[in-house]
């Protein structure tokens, strides 16, 4: 089902999302709108590229997403000369030189998935090894567990989400500081542990 | 929860639920139906399905764990593909058994040590019924702290608090700069915040004082908060202003003058606490007064022309060089960069 346009965008976007964070996080003053404007990023790439893809796709979504930020600080009520300052293309080199977020070989992303594995609370931990390293089908790793398939279908959800953040955005939680968006308000419980 | 949050939990129930095992073509349809419905939708969900795609690798950590058991965290380090290139970490993993056990003895002497300085702390209570700390932040640096009575305070940059707890009050005294309060309630207790001659008393809320050369400011966020001044020195009673949330109260020589706000027009106030100074026509010269509380390079104006400009918006207090280039930018002013400050000029 993934296109080649959606491979695109996953190796050449979404490798960026840390970055792309840290971006977000420096100039906007509202941690709360971090995670939908991110996503407001990306569709607003997506589109434009699935039309006309840029020759530079890391240049291309910190464009977009300093535009972004300008329209919604005119709409809103910061309306002052401040946007384009601190949206300065040139932090955005300077991000992306702290943390080149190309992968670097297999070894670096093994030790990175297994943080990301080792940071998921304990029974989301459990049914994301069973189903996705030992390859049980869902109803066997219920079985094992002794839970629902329901349960196990929210706890791989939960797992892939927490995943994702570690993985693409989740920045190694620097002075005890949650990671901008993975606390979602049912799992606030989780978002403290992933902080340990 | 936000709607993008919203779509993002949408996005793994798909996947959660294509990884079923029972996935029909009427399924298919029903997800190619959500991704088209929004690029949003589209585009959480690749994110989503790429990791968990990344996460397959994870099969070649597994390859060398005894059994069919779920590995205990931060045992992975003993799988093949780790072995070779972390052999430190295997070596540590190893040692993992006694020094666990040396660090419970530890635990258990501190627990011993605790106890004991908690009881001599309870009859030091009971006797003279008072604890004392000092705090400060330096210059550019804020700080969380909690006090004995399990409020929490954040100094602001270059500030210095004297706290004092006895039985019947909690008194703390803003020595310099700024503070916000998060009081934890104790109604037998007032929590007294005491800065040049001012004090604000509350009981359980939350506000901000402030000292600056000519006055005291408090913002309360919630709650409310009594503001007094013990009386002066011929006798006559001060007024006392009670501030509900939302008051921004600037107390001077000449009286209290307290704005009415919505909360969330207060809490502007104190923004710096993540990392923001915020300006609504405000005079450069006050908004440079402003930065120079949190940077070591000073902002200085040479003509008073320029000070009073006026500016508005939000800005990072310790990115003092791109306000400065923005004020150049949209106003007749030339900067003069030197090591430890920075000079407007008019231009």
């Amino acid at each position: 089902m993934p296109t080649d346009f959606d491979d695109w965008f996953v190796r050449e976007i979404l490798v960026h999302e840390r970055a792309l964070a840290q971006y977000l996080q420096r100039c906007w003053p509202h941690r709360d709108e971090l995670h939908d404007l991110r996503q407001e990023v990306y569709a607003r790439v997506y589109e434009a590229a699935a039309r006309n893809r840029p020759a530079s796709p890391q240049a291309f979504l910190f464009t977009t997403a300093r535009h972004l930020m300008t329209d919604r600080a005119r709409r809103g009520r910061v309306v002052s000369i401040e946007p384009v300052g601190d949206f300065e293309p040139s932090n955005v080199y300077l991000v992306d030189d702290v943390s080149p977020e190309r992968w670097v070989g297999a070894r670096q992303a093994l030790k990175r998935l297994a943080e990301a594995l080792d940071r998921l609370p304990d029974r989301c931990r459990e049914v994301v090894w069973l189903r996705r390293v030992e390859e049980l089908p869902q109803k066997d790793v219920a079985r094992r567990l002794g839970i629902s398939g329901k349960t196990v279908e929210k706890h791989l959800a939960k797992g892939m989400r927490l995943i994702a953040d570690h993985l693409y955005g989740g920045m190694p939680p620097r002075d005890g500081e949650a990671p901008a968006w993975t606390a979602t308000d049912e799992d606030d419980g989780d978002a403290r542990q992933q902080a340990d | 929860m936000h709607d993008s949050r919203r779509i993002e939990q949408a996005a793994a129930e798909w996947l959660a639920r294509r990884d079923r095992g029972d996935w029909s073509p009427y399924d298919a349809r029903a997800l190619e139906d959500w991704l088209c419905a929004s690029t949003r939708h589209r585009v959480e969900f690749l994110r989503l399905q790429a990791a968990w795609r990344e996460a397959g690798r994870l099969q070649a950590l597994a390859a060398g764990l005894p059994g069919d058991e779920v590995p205990p965290r931060g045992a992975w380090v003993l799988g093949p593909v780790a072995h070779a290139t972390h052999a430190h970490d295997v070596a540590a993993a190893g040692a993992a058994t006694p020094m666990r056990a040396r660090r419970w003895r530890h635990a258990l002497a501190a627990g011993v040590a605790l106890v004991a300085t908690g009881a001599a702390l309870w009859l030091g209570w009971q006797l003279g019924g008072r604890s004392e700390a000092d705090y400060a932040s330096t210059l550019g640096q804020l700080r969380t702290v909690t006090l004995a009575d399990g409020s929490s305070a954040v100094l602001s940059s270059d500030s210095r608090l004297h706290v004092r707890m006895t039985r019947g009050e909690r008194d703390i005294e803003l020595l310099q700069g700024e503070a916000y309060f998060d009081v934890a309630h104790d109604a037998g207790r007032p929590f007294v915040v005491s800065a040049d001659g001012r004090r604000a008393i509350a009981v359980g809320t939350r506000f901000s004082v402030r000292r600056d050369a000519q006055d005291v400011r408090v913002v309360v966020t919630e709650g409310k908060v009594r503001l007094d001044a013990p009386p002066g020195a011929d006798g006559r009673a001060t007024p006392v202003s009670l501030l509900p949330a939302g008051s921004v109260a600037t107390a001077g020589r000449s009286g209290v003058l307290v704005r009415s706000l919505p909360v969330a027009e207060a809490e502007r106030y104190l923004e710096w606490r993540s990392g923001f100074l915020t300006f609504d026509d405000t005079s450069l010269a006050s908004a440079a007064a402003e930065f120079n509380r949190f940077n070591t390079r000073k902002l200085e104006l040479a003509d008073a022309g320029v000070g009073e400009l006026r500016v508005g918006g939000n800005f990072r207090w310790a990115n003092l060089d791109s306000f400065v280039k923005l004020l150049e930018m949209g106003f007749p002013v030339r900067a003069e960069r030197l090591p430890d400050r920075i000079v407007l000029h008019a231009r």
